[in-house]
C-alpha cells in the first residue's frame, strides 16, 4: 500500500502572505515586489493587476506605467514566516505528520485520514475540508492528493481544486502535462527540448538507462518522477515551540495608536493560531525593529495562560507607555510562548468553579490595569508587624463536590490597617517615658497626610502599652509600644510609638 | 402576598438578560408552549438554588442576614454604609468568610488597602479562595470590580475605605447591570451613600459603642463594639427595620502568653499565641 500525501499549496505566496496581514488590500490591484528603487521587480500580482497587464518580472516602474492605481508592497519575511507557520498549523489540524516545504507549500500524510470523511469520494471531501480550514485562517490554499509528493503538488496547482490522483495512476496523470510542471533544471530542460520531448509522458517513455547515461543522476531522478515514482519520502517536521506573528511596516511609526492598530490584527491572528492548537499564551515577547537600524526586545509575563487578544493588546499598550521605544518603529514581531490553558473539573452539585480561561483573562486585565503587585491572594508573613503581607498567585482549589453550609460567624471585630501608618502628634498625661498615657491626638497636616484619614481628638479611653519587638538581632530592629484608643465620637484606633525615634503613628482603625 | 413580592424582587427570577444569546435564539425559534419550558443550565441552577433557599450568600452576621432575608442576594448590588468603627469592615470580612468557607471564590476590591491577611484568616476567610485587589483610585476600583464580575466571581466585595468620593452614577448602574447579568452578588462598603439608585438594598451601620473591660486597678481592655444596623432601602420592602450588631475583639485574649509584669492585677486567659506582649500594665 503506497502512502497517500496531500499537498497544501498557497499560490502567489508572497502576495497571499501580505494579504493575510492586510486583508483590506484584497480589492486593490496589488503586487509584491523585491528589490529597491528602480531595480524593484514584481514577484507576484493579484488578478486585478494581472488584468491590467502586470506580470511577474516587470520592474515596478513598468508595472505602475501599466496600472497607475497599483499598490505595491515589498516582500515581507515576517509576514511570510507567519503565513507559512499558519499553513502548517492548518495541516497539523488534519494529520500529525506534516512536512514544511517552504514558500507556501506543506505536505501532509493523509493515509487513513479519509476514513473520517464518509461519502462517495472521501479523499475529495478531505481536500475540501482542508481548503475550508485554510480559508478560515485567511489563506486561499489549493489541495492536491496523490501517492507521491510531486504528483500531489502538481495536482494542487491545477485549476478547480481539490484534485485527487488515484493510487498507482500518478504516471498516467502526469503524462499529458507539459514538461515544465516537473520543474526541471534549465540545462536539462534545454536538452530535452532539443530532443523534441514536450510532455511528461514523452519523457517517461524514454529508456531509463539511456536517460541516466546521457543526463546523469539528476536526469535519472527526474525520469523516475515522470514515471510516477517519487523517491523523496515525506519528512515530518517538529512543531515549533514558539508562535511568531509580525510584519514590516510600510512607513515607520512614531506614535502609539497606529502601532496598536496594526498590532491588534497581528495579536488576533496569533490568538487564533494558539486556539487552533489548543494553547494559550503564558509569555509574550515583542521585538521591534527601528528606523534606520537597531532593534529592541521586551517581554510580558502573564499571570495565567490566556488567548484573549484584547488583554494582550492592553498589556502591550501599558508596556509601551511605560517604556516608549525611543525611535521610529519599522517592523515588529510578536512571539507567544505557548502553554496549556488551565482546566477545571466542574461539579454538578457543588458551587460553580471559575472558568479557568475567564479567570486567566480577568487576572491579566487586572494586572494590566493595576500592576502585578496589586493583585493576588493574600498571605500572612512571618513576623509581628501587622502592616506586612504577601501576595501569591491566585489559584483557588477546586470547589467542593457538594455545596458546604457556611460556618457560623465568629463575630470578630476587624482592624482596617492604615498603610502606610499615619503620623500623629500625641499629648500624653505623664512625663515619665515608662508610663505614657495618650490624652489627646493631633493630626499632622502636611503634604503627605493631606489625603490620609485624619486621626485627632480627645482620647476617651486608652489601653496599653502592648510591646512589640521584632528582629532585635538586625541593624534596624523594630520596637513599638501599641495603644488601643477611643477618640470621643471619632472611632477606635490602634496607635503606636516607635521606641527608637519617639514618633507616634496610627496604624489601624477598629471597624 | 407582600412577602412573596418582596422575595421576588430580591431574588430575581431568570430573565432573558441572564440567558446566553444562543439560548435566546433557540427560545425565540420555539412555539410559545415550549418556550417557557426551555431552561439553560445556568437558569436551571439558579432556579434550583432559589428553590432551596440558596439564592443568597449568607454572611453569618445574624442582623445583616435577617434584614436581607437570607443574606446577600445574587445578581444585586447591596450597599453597606457606616462611619469609622461602625463594624462595616467586620461585616465585609464576615461575608467573605462565609462565601469562601462554603467553597465559593470571592474577591475583595480594597480601595483603602486595609486588609490584614492574618486578621482575615482569624475571621475565617479561606485565603486560597480570596482574590485581593488593591486599586489606588476610585476609578480603577470601579473598573476592577466590573472585570471581576464579568470574570465570573460569584461574590465581589468593594470596600471604599474612608474615601468620600462617589464616582459617576453611571458607573454604579453599570456595575449593578453587570452583577445582574452575571448573577454575582456585589457588596459595596462606603462611609456614605455612593451608588445612588443602582443599589437594590442599602444598610446603614450606626455609630458604635465600644465596650471596655477594666478600670480602677486593672488596665482597660477593648473587648468589642456594638452598633445598630438599619435597613435604609430595599426594593419592594419598607425601610426602617433594624438589627443589633456585636463584634468581639479578635485578640481580647491578645494578652495570651503575655508576660505580665509584677504588680499587675490583670487576669488573662491562656489562649492561642499572640503577637503582642504588654510591657507594662496600666492601672
Amino acid at each position: 500500500m503506497r502512502a497517500r500525501i496531500a499537498c497544501l499549496l498557497l499560490p502567489l505566496f508572497p502576495l497571499a502572505a501580505r494579504l493575510r496581514s492586510e486583508p483590506e488590500l484584497a480589492r486593490e490591484a496589488l503586487v509584491a515586489a523585491e528589490g529597491n528603487g528602480g531595480a524593484a521587480r514584481v514577484v507576484a500580482a493579484t488578478r486585478l493587476a494581472r488584468a491590467a497587464g502586470v506580470r511577474p518580472g516587470l520592474t515596478l516602474i513598468q508595472a505602475r506605467a501599466l496600472c497607475p492605481k497599483l499598490v505595491a508592497r515589498q516582500r515581507d519575511g515576517d509576514c511570510e514566516r507567519a503565513a507559512q507557520e499558519a499553513l502548517l498549523e492548518v495541516a497539523e489540524g488534519f494529520s500529525p505528520r506534516v512536512e514544511d516545504a517552504g514558500e507556501g507549500v506543506a505536505y501532509l500524510d493523509v493515509d487513513g485520514v479519509e476514513r473520517h470523511y464518509p461519502g462517495p469520494s472521501p479523499e475529495l471531501e478531505l481536500g475540501r475540508c482542508l481548503m475550508r480550514a485554510a480559508e478560515a485562517a485567511g489563506m486561499p490554499a489549493r489541495v492536491g492528493i496523490a501517492s507521491s509528493k510531486l504528483a500531489a503538488r502538481v495536482a494542487a496547482s491545477l485549476p478547480e481544486p481539490p484534485v485527487v490522483v488515484s493510487a498507482g495512476e500518478e504516471a498516467s496523470f502526469l503524462a499529458p502535462l507539459p514538461l515544465h510542471r516537473l520543474g526541471p533544471e534549465v540545462e536539462i530542460a534545454g536538452t530535452l527540448e532539443r530532443w523534441g520531448v514536450r510532455s511528461v509522458g514523452d519523457f517517461a517513455r524514454l529508456p531509463p538507462s539511456r536517460v541516466a547515461s546521457r543526463l546523469g543522476r539528476i536526469g535519472r531522478e527526474l525520469h523516475a518522477i515522470a514515471r510516477g515514482i517519487d523517491p523523496q519520502p515525506l519528512i515530518p517536521r517538529e512543531p515549533p515551540p514558539l508562535f511568531h506573528e509580525g510584519m514590516s511596516l510600510e512607513w515607520p511609526l512614531v506614535s502609539l495608536e497606529p502601532f496598536l492598530f496594526v498590532g491588534r490584527a497581528a495579536l488576533d491572528r496569533l490568538c487564533q493560531r494558539l486556539e487552533s492548537r489548543g494553547f494559550a499564551c503564558i509569555r509574550l515577547e515583542l521585538e521591534l525593529r527601528h528606523e534606520p537600524d537597531g532593534h529592541q526586545s521586551r517581554s510580558i509575563d502573564l499571570p495565567a495562560p490566556t488567548r484573549d487578544a484584547k488583554t494582550l493588546l492592553t498589556l502591550v499598550r501599558l508596556d509601551l507607555e511605560a517604556r516608549p521605544p525611543g525611535a521610529p518603529v519599522a517592523g515588529f514581531t510578536f512571539v507567544a510562548y505557548p502553554d496549556r490553558p488551565r482546566e477545571a473539573q466542574l461539579s454538578l452539585y457543588g458551587p460553580a468553579a471559575l472558568s479557568p480561561d475567564k479567570l486567566a483573562t480577568t487576572l491579566a486585565r487586572l494586572f494590566a490595569l493595576l500592576g502585578p503587585d496589586r493583585v493576588g491572594s493574600p498571605r500572612p508573613v512571618d513576623g509581628h508587624r501587622p502592616e506586612r503581607f504577601a501576595l501569591v498567585d491566585f489559584a483557588p482549589p477546586p470547589p467542593p463536590e457538594v455545596r458546604r453550609e457556611p460556618r457560623a460567624g465568629r463575630g470578630l471585630l476587624a482592624v482596617r490597617v492604615l498603610r502606610p501608618p499615619v503620623e500623629i502628634e500625641v499629648l500624653t498625661g505623664e512625663n515619665d517615658p515608662a508610663n505614657l498615657m495618650p490624652v489627646e491626638i493631633r493630626a499632622l497636616t502636611d503634604g503627605t497626610t493631606a489625603k490620609r484619614p485624619r486621626v485627632e481628638g480627645k482620647v476617651k479611653v486608652a489601653s496599653g502599652p502592648w510591646g512589640l519587638e521584632e528582629e532585635w538581632w538586625a541593624d534596624d530592629p523594630v520596637g513599638r509600644d501599641y495603644w488601643d484608643i477611643e477618640i470621643a465620637g471619632r472611632g477606635l484606633y490602634r496607635i503606636y510609638r516607635e521606641r527608637a525615634t519617639g514618633a507616634w503613628y496610627a496604624d489601624g482603625i477598629y471597624d | 402576598m407582600t412577602a412573596l413580592l418582596a422575595r421576588e424582587t430580591i431574588i430575581t427570577p431568570p430573565t432573558a438578560a441572564v440567558a446566553s444569546p444562543t439560548v435566546r435564539r433557540l427560545r425565540a425559534s420555539l412555539p410559545e408552549v415550549l418556550r417557557s419550558r426551555l431552561r439553560s443550565a445556568r437558569e436551571l441552577d439558579r432556579e434550583l438554588r432559589d428553590a432551596a433557599g440558596a439564592g443568597a450568600f449568607p454572611t453569618a452576621v445574624p442582623a445583616f442576614d435577617r434584614l436581607l432575608e437570607g443574606g446577600l442576594p445574587r445578581g444585586q448590588l447591596v450597599e453597606l454604609i457606616g462611619s469609622r468603627s461602625s463594624g462595616r469592615f467586620s461585616i465585609l470580612l464576615a461575608a467573605l468568610a462565609a462565601a469562601t468557607t462554603a467553597g465559593e471564590a470571592a474577591a475583595l476590591v480594597d480601595l483603602g488597602d486595609g486588609l490584614d491577611p492574618e486578621a482575615a484568616r482569624s475571621a475565617g476567610i479561606d485565603l486560597q479562595r480570596l482574590l485581593w485587589v488593591r486599586p489606588a483610585t476610585l476609578k480603577k476600583a470601579l473598573a476592577a470590580t466590573e472585570m471581576l464580575i464579568v470574570g465570573g466571581f460569584p461574590l465581589v466585595v468593594l470596600d471604599l475605605g474612608q474615601r468620600r468620593g462617589r464616582g459617576a452614577e453611571a458607573a454604579w448602574l453599570r456595575l449593578a447591570r453587570a452583577a445582574r447579568a452575571h448573577d454575582s452578588a456585589l457588596l459595596v462598603g462606603a462611609p456614605c451613600r455612593v451608588s445612588g439608585t443602582a443599589a437594590a438594598a442599602v444598610l446603614k451601620a450606626g455609630r458604635s459603642r465600644a465596650s471596655w473591660r477594666g478600670g480602677d486597678r486593672s488596665p482597660w481592655l477593648l473587648t468589642g463594639i456594638a452598633a445598630r444596623l438599619a435597613l435604609e432601602k430595599c426594593r419592594g420592602r419598607l425601610p426602617g427595620r433594624t438589627g443589633d450588631l456585636a463584634f468581639a475583639m479578635a485578640d481580647a485574649p491578645r494578652l495570651s502568653r503575655a508576660r505580665i509584669l509584677p504588680g499587675s492585677q490583670l487576669r488573662v486567659r491562656e489562649q492561642r499565641p499572640s503577637i503582642f506582649y504588654p510591657r507594662v500594665a496600666v492601672g
